[in-house]
């Protein structure tokens, strides 16, 4: 059994653990003797690993790039070209018509991770040229 | 938090103030007990009788909306058995005399009409908080932070950790603990309105030049004021000023209030971008949805709430399409002629290091496996890992480095109960289902713990008044929208109000609570709205119906991500 070590993605105490992997899916987290954590995982750290394999018991996991034609029109997968060229046109657009502050951008406080924060900060204030960023602290 | 997790146990006493770590964070919850067997005393102040007053040495059950009568009574009582450090507040703080002005009106007697505490317990709370030899911890969670007087709270508990000296010394400080487990982290990196990573502010020209030149952009491109806060985004698309939303990791329309009227305001956008794992409901009405990694499919550093830098490493391959979110951002920065390339989530840290002194002793060496960084770090030697606690010696990030004492009058919430809407509504969290759910509620243990309509808590004797029973389906309804949810009877919470969490998506708390925000922070008041709770009579009904709303809802975001199941035409959408 293959093992990775990773920070729990639930509450802020940074919990240590290992995914343990067979077959290529995750089938069980162990708790490591992290800084804060000791050894010890709760209920989600426990058990809150399976979501990453695509269980649908809830709501499905995206797997590819998707857009509507229109507002109303229902949802299509496309290529990932079509998808960031479509994005990067629209934003572009808005941006010429309305200024950069009719754009407004989000961080994620959960899965993704500092790095892929940093970048989404610098992608809103050096190329869209706005401070229009924020994350879910509020709430 | 100006203190460590860790450290906790060695406080000599624990004040939880509108903090419920055993649903919150049950790691943190750990320290605590484990403080009590080392000696600590314990003080919970909270509306409910939360697990961990099991074991406080004090209980004080307060009324829902009333923090800032209550803490200024406190400190009228650290003040009034001087308890206070004198030579502390002469030497690292200012404005004592003006803070006390407003604190020697709040009076455990004159307050005790608006908080429901008996002065006496009050007083001996004080006395065993402020006069604590070897330190003293003041936690605080949501129930300080979404209320109408969350900033005016947090100066206030700050003002009190300040003036009986359980600040800048050891084993003692102020914990506010972080909801989302990287929520420190998105802070940390600027996804903020008003700063740049490390905490650097925007509006500071020397800043944004240091920034314009590490990024390779004139100066004048980067913007001078503070952006829109992300609690405001619905007015600020009704209102016009926002055209386009690129929502990266949020489902607003389950996790922010009034969420019918947010999902109007955001169906009227020109362009709503959705980057996320899960189809979720805010991805439902989404222009363009991108996949990212999931956690467990990327590297990373991830913040705890105690400014611990932690990395996380990549266990299986992405599935499908999916990409790094970082690789989206690059591409489509550089498709809008602003090019980012990074071949691995270190450059990027490294880049970030560079640019924040605070953090740029956390180098991804010194975190590899079980290794870890706490900020502020300045130095990369392999054996230095950072400032559990902050503030030693009494020394503050102020430009005059002293403390600055504020305190407030206090107000009442904004949506009192009145004849109509009787109940307090209280938004909470629950230990085995996290945020919107789309994580938690595809683990396969956790789902069959609890399920929808999720629950309401309710006093027995709200219940009784109202005929209804201990897991009957009820409705819920506000000014705002209605929604069916179980009934939980629970003696532990004040009588008068009604306690949600906010995972449930067909019992979903945010159909009903108010959208009103603080001037200075922008937080929803999610602790306090006014609402209604009646039984239904047919039961079977509400069940069957409760059941068709779920597999309705959970069908229509199969049906929009079956999709992805078909491969692209060829003819391109934006023809």
């Amino acid at each position: 059994m293959e093992k990775h070590y990773a920070v729990c993605p639930y509450c802020g105490a940074g919990c240590k653990l290992n995914l343990c992997v067979e077959d290529g899916k995750v089938v069980k987290a162990e708790a490591l003797d992290g800084i804060t954590n000791q050894g010890e995982l709760c209920l989600k750290g426990l058990e809150g690993f399976d979501f990453i394999n695509d269980t649908k018991i809830l709501t499905p996991r995206i797997t590819h790039p998707m857009m509507r034609r229109t507002k109303d029109a229902p949802l299509e997968r496309v290529t990932w070209d079509e998808a960031l060229d479509f994005v990067a046109t629209k934003l572009s657009e808005i941006k010429a018509k309305y200024g950069p502050d009719s754009i407004m951008l989000t961080g994620s406080s959960r899965g993704p991770g500092n790095e892929a924060n940093y970048v989404m900060q610098k992608f809103t204030r050096a190329c869209i040229g706005t401070n229009n960023i924020d994350n879910c602290a509020r709430t | 938090m100006s203190v460590s997790i860790p450290g906790l146990e060695d406080a000599g006493c624990i004040m939880l103030f509108g903090y419920n770590p055993a649903a919150s964070h049950p790691i943190v919850a750990r320290r605590i007990v484990r403080a009590k067997q080392k000696g600590a005393k314990i003080i919970v102040i909270d509306p409910r009788y939360i697990e961990t007053a099991r074991i406080a040495d004090i209980y004080i059950r307060i009324n829902n909306g009333s923090n800032i009568a209550f803490l200024n009574a406190f400190a009228n009582a650290c003040v009034e058995g001087g308890y206070i450090d004198k030579e502390f507040i002469e030497e690292h703080t200012t404005g004592f005399d003006a803070w006390y002005e407003t604190i020697k009106k709040y009076t455990p007697e004159n307050t005790q009409k608006i908080t429901g505490v008996d002065p006496a317990t009050l007083r001996a709370a004080a006395k065993m908080y402020a006069t604590s030899e070897t330190g003293s911890v003041l936690g605080y969670g949501m129930g300080v932070c979404q209320q109408l007087q969350n900033v005016e709270t947090v100066h206030t508990i700050a003002s009190l950790a300040c003036v009986t000296h359980n600040i800048g010394r050891p084993n003692s400080g102020v914990a506010p603990v972080r909801g989302q487990n990287n929520v420190q982290g998105s802070c940390d990196m600027g996804m903020l309105p008003n700063m740049y990573p490390g905490y650097q502010k925007v509006t500071d020209p020397k800043v944004r030049e240091k920034f314009a030149k590490a990024w390779g952009v004139p100066v004048e491109k980067l913007s001078d004021h503070i952006g829109y806060r992300l609690t405001d985004v619905g007015e600020n698309a009704a209102a016009g000023k926002v055209h386009a939303f690129y929502n990266f990791g949020e489902d607003p329309l389950q996790t922010e209030p009034d969420a019918d009227e947010l999902k109007k305001q955001l169906q009227g956008l020109d362009l709503l971008i959705c980057q996320d794992i899960f189809m979720t409901q805010t991805c439902e009405i989404a222009d363009v949805i991108l996949p990212g990694t999931s956690w467990g499919e990327h590297d990373g550093v991830f913040s705890a709430s105690d400014r611990t830098f932690q990395r996380f490493t990549a266990a299986v391959p992405p599935k499908g399409e999916c990409r790094h979110d970082w690789q989206i951002f690059s591409e489509i920065s550089t498709r809008m002629g602003y090019p980012m390339h990074y071949e691995n989530t270190k450059e990027i840290w490294d880049e970030m290091r560079s640019l924040c002194p605070n953090f740029y002793g956390a180098t991804y060496e010194k975190m590899e496996g079980l290794g870890y960084a706490q900020w502020p770090i300045t130095s990369t030697d392999p054996d230095d890992h950072g400032t559990p606690t902050l503030f030693l010696g009494g020394t503050f990030t102020t430009p005059d480095h002293k403390a600055h004492l504020m305190a407030h009058d206090w107000e009442h919430p904004t949506e009192l109960p009145d004849e109509d809407y009787p109940l307090i509504l209280c938004t909470v969290r629950e230990v085995g289902h996290y945020s919107c759910r789309s994580m938690t509620g595809n683990c396969k243990a956790l789902s069959v713990l609890a399920d929808e309509p999720g629950f309401i808590q309710i006093h027995p004797e709200d219940a009784a008044a109202r005929g209804i029973e201990d897991g009957q389906i009820v409705r819920a309804w506000s000014r705002r929208g209605e929604t069916y949810t179980r009934a939980h009877l629970n003696p532990r919470i004040n009588k008068g109000t009604v306690y949600m969490t906010y995972q449930w998506w067909v019992g979903k708390c945010n159909r009903l609570t108010l959208h009103h925000t603080d001037n200075r922070s922008h937080t929803p008041e999610d602790k306090f709205s006014a609402c209604n709770v009646e039984a239904i009579a047919d039961q079977t009904w509400a069940e069957k119906h409760v059941a068709k709303e779920y597999a309705e809802l959970k069908g229509r975001l199969a049906d929009e991500a079956a999709a992805q199941e078909v491969a692209p035409k060829g003819e391109p959408v934006l023809a």
